[in-house]
């Protein structure tokens, strides 16, 4: 007989029950995962709504779930969370009951059940959680960019994913970069970086419910063959200086862009 | 019908039963160091040391599906509690002592069901090496907690000649390899059960160490691995 699963060991996903219609919730977001030469680059906003109201500008979207797995959630932050605890848990008791790990296909079809398992949640429009994965396969040692309809379809990505509010925006901005500068994963993390906080921004510019980091840097992590790693502080602080500098601070910021009358 | 007397003579034979199965186990040796903390033991076929959660880790000697049993036990509370509270509130403490103890009693005293032959020794890894925690647990569910270092063996005697030489050249500031070297020579204090001079070859012949580690300096989602 097969060992229980987490999910049977917790009541997951019933156990929260269902929250009364109406529940203010907190949303929004701009999630990236970009690969590069040596990996997968994961960035993500840190505002966290609820309609138009600003809840926390700290939030992290961006987590590990293993040392071999990273997920940028979107959509109702509570739930994402309590989604993210609920994997990470899962993935390593399977790893301690089982002794061994659990697979990338097991990893990716965990993450499946516990979106159908949200499925009513979703459909009151309170509770939708929409993740985005970047694993690496232990066996092959290829990395891979996931994303999910919110009934827990999921689909590889080539180059990019984006999830959020504000990913739609920017979504053909990526097509761009890879056609005018050749696929993310031809490129060094430094360089990928700094075009990642380009479309960042530009998302912050155009969807209220995405943080922007003239205050507060972005959440950036990588994942590549020795694990899950947070970006080091001055790369990060160097590259969201070009970014933001290259858009548009020094080139009279304010001034109306195209199509405005000018001077 | 059972009077106190039977049951006083059926459990004294239990216990005599159980330590002469355990007479024949691996010792287990563990140490707190800088770097981490360490179970070491010999194994052949089947894996001895065993992740139970983030930090927590514990192997025993014993009847296979006795040590399988409590492993699994420990995994699931550990779990359970870990995701229903947080990984902060999972402590050995109240792994051995709300989840094991308890069925390891009641199945001892209970003269109609199999006693666990186990001898278990838990290891938690915190923020300092004075800070780790070892727990021995009996086959009767008693157990008791030590710092810095910890030894388990068949024999009570086994036990004392092994905390003897950790008494005397234990430190927290010796180096992965220094521990290692440590353990072994301990453990092999410990293998010679009956205190000829030389590992008992019961013990010894076709087994190799194994040694499992709570790194504490790692920034890796899971700390623990296996040395050996």
């Amino acid at each position: 007989m097969a060992h229980q699963s987490f999910a049977e060991l917790v009541g997951f996903p019933t156990c929260l029950g269902t929250p009364p219609k109406g529940t203010p919730d907190t949303h929004g977001t701009t999630v990236l995962a970009l690969k590069y030469d040596g990996g997968i680059l994961n960035l993500g906003d840190r505002r966290a709504t609820a309609a138009n109201y600003v809840m926390y500008d700290r939030a992290d979207k961006v987590l590990p779930l293993d040392d071999y797995t990273l997920v940028a959630i979107s959509g109702s932050f509570a739930r994402s969370i309590e989604i993210v605890r609920y994997l990470k848990h899962a993935f390593k008791y399977y790893a301690r009951t089982q002794l061994q790990e659990l697979s990338l296909e097991g990893k990716l079809q965990e993450v499946t059940r516990a979106l159908a398992g949200n499925l009513p949640m979703t459909m009151e429009g309170i509770g939708v959680f929409v993740p985005l994965i970047s694993a690496r396969d232990n066996n092959t040692g290829r990395f891979g960019i996931y994303f999910y309809d919110a009934m827990g379809a999921r689909f590889e990505s080539g180059e990019f994913g984006a999830a959020g509010s504000g990913s739609e925006r920017i979504r053909g901005v990526f097509d761009y970069i890879t056609r005018t500068k050749g696929l993310f994963e031809t490129r060094t993390l430094e360089d990928v970086l700094v075009d990642g906080l380009i479309m960042l921004d530009i998302a912050a510019q155009l969807d209220a419910a995405t943080g922007g980091f003239d205050r507060i840097l972005p959440s950036a992590c990588i994942l590549n063959a020795d694990g899950v790693h947070d970006v080091a502080a001055d790369m990060l602080v160097s590259a969201a200086r070009q970014a933001v500098r290259s858009d548009q601070l020094e080139h009279g910021g304010g001034a109306p862009a195209g199509g405005g009358v000018g001077k | 019908m059972i009077s106190p007397y039977d049951w006083q003579q059926s459990v004294a034979q239990r216990a005599q039963y159980i330590e002469s199965r355990l007479r024949g186990g691996s010792p287990i040796v563990a140490l707190a160091i800088e770097a981490g903390t360490l179970l070491y033991t010999y194994r052949r076929h089947v894996r001895k040391v065993y992740e139970v959660y983030d930090c927590l880790m514990f192997s025993a000697m014993g009847q296979q599906a006795d040590v399988e049993n409590l492993r699994l036990t420990a995994v699931d509370f550990a779990h359970q509690e870990g995701f229903s509270r947080s990984e902060a509130d999972v402590t050995i403490g109240r792994v051995v002592g709300f989840s094991l103890s308890n069925p390891m009693k009641r199945a001892f005293g209970d003269i109609t069901s199999a006693p666990f032959v186990v001898l278990a020794l838990f290891a938690e890894m915190n923020h300092l090496p004075a800070e780790d925690l070892f727990f021995t647990l009996h086959y009767d569910g008693d157990f008791e907690m030590s710092k810095n270092f910890a030894a388990a063996a068949g024999t009570k005697q086994a036990e004392e000649r092994m905390e003897a030489i950790l008494k005397e050249k234990y430190s927290s500031s010796m180096t992965l390899e220094a521990a290692q070297e440590l353990a072994d020579e301990v453990w092999r204090i410990g293998a010679d059960v009956d205190n000829n001079g030389e590992p008992d070859p019961a013990l010894i012949e076709n087994a190799r160490p194994e040694c499992g580690f709570l790194d504490r300096s790692s920034d890796n989602q899971r700390k623990f691995r296996l040395l050996k």
